[in-house]
């Protein structure tokens, strides 16, 4: 493995994540959490002060592993890299729908996440796979 | 393809009894203590098509990321990228704790068995999805 452009594509894909995730939770689904019943999410207030932590270090174990997979494959890409973005926003999509089915949550979060992890992740794997190249010379 | 349908189904069956027994059966009594969090048993079984289809859906992700790069390797290999997928899923998970107000017991012990159920999982679709051999020349 090419520990350099490992890395490099893990930083890269981390601040994607981290900033994606800001936007599309924290702006833009904003509403639609403060729609779902109370007691289901914690207080904003709680979030911030006690475990903000918890997500930023779940970000990092999830993309941490999200481009070592990729990096497994031996294959570059940014086309390649949006393909594997896209099989694992289809498996995140499916605990979003056993999810739905046991969590008082809404249809409409359920298709905003289903859209959303897609994008996420197609563009995720597309950083991964354009940093991540094999070498020209390794390559068979 | 006849090997990706078997592993598949080999899989799904796992994955449904698996899942079945863990969150139907063990960890009722640790469910039982966050009431506001779940929806009533009643609702749960009209919505239980979805835990199906989200089921299969995890699994046919599951063989089509194994198949795609992952072909070959036999029992290891699954049980490799079973290892790896859980642990991103453990990520996932601890996001999860950080909004949502869940036992941090539950999101141990969800861990735990998620893992047990992926390294099997990889495990199964290893040993089912072999790869046709290289024709000769």
């Amino acid at each position: 493995m090419n520990w350099k452009k490992f890395f490099i594509a893990f930083i890269a894909a981390f601040i994607f994540i981290f900033l994606y995730d800001w936007i599309f939770h924290g702006i833009v689904l904003k509403e639609t959490y403060a729609a779902l019943p109370p007691g289901l999410m914690r207080p904003a207030e709680e979030f911030t002060r006690h475990f903000f932590h918890w997500l930023v270090l779940g970000q990092l174990v999830f993309v941490f592993f999200f481009t070592m997979i990729f990096a497994s494959f031996g294959r570059g890409g940014a086309g390649a890299g949006a393909r594997y973005g896209i099989l694992l926003a289809l498996l995140g999509f499916g605990t979003n729908l056993i999810q739905f089915a046991v969590h008082p949550l809404t249809t409409r979060l359920l298709g905003f996440w289903g859209i959303g992890g897609l994008i996420e992740l197609a563009i995720a794997g597309a950083i991964v796979g354009a940093i991540y190249k094999p070498s020209a010379h390794t390559a068979t | 393809m006849k090997r990706f349908i078997v592993a598949f189904v080999a899989a799904y069956i796992f994955i449904f009894f698996w899942g079945w027994l863990l969150n139907g059966v063990l960890l009722k009594d640790i469910y039982a203590q966050t009431p506001n969090l779940w929806r009533s048993q009643s609702e749960m079984m009209s919505l239980f098509h979805w835990i199906i289809i989200g089921q299969a859906l995890v699994v046919f992700a599951f063989v089509m990321i194994y198949t795609s790069g992952f072909a070959g390797g036999g029992v290891i290999a699954g049980i490799r990228l079973g290892i790896l997928l859980e642990i991103a899923a453990i990520g996932m998970r601890m996001g999860i704790y950080a909004v949502q107000p869940f036992p941090g017991k539950l999101i141990v012990y969800g861990s735990v068995s998620g893992l047990v159920e992926m390294i099997i999982v990889g495990a199964m679709v290893g040993a089912i999805y072999k790869p046709a051999p290289a024709r000769a020349p």
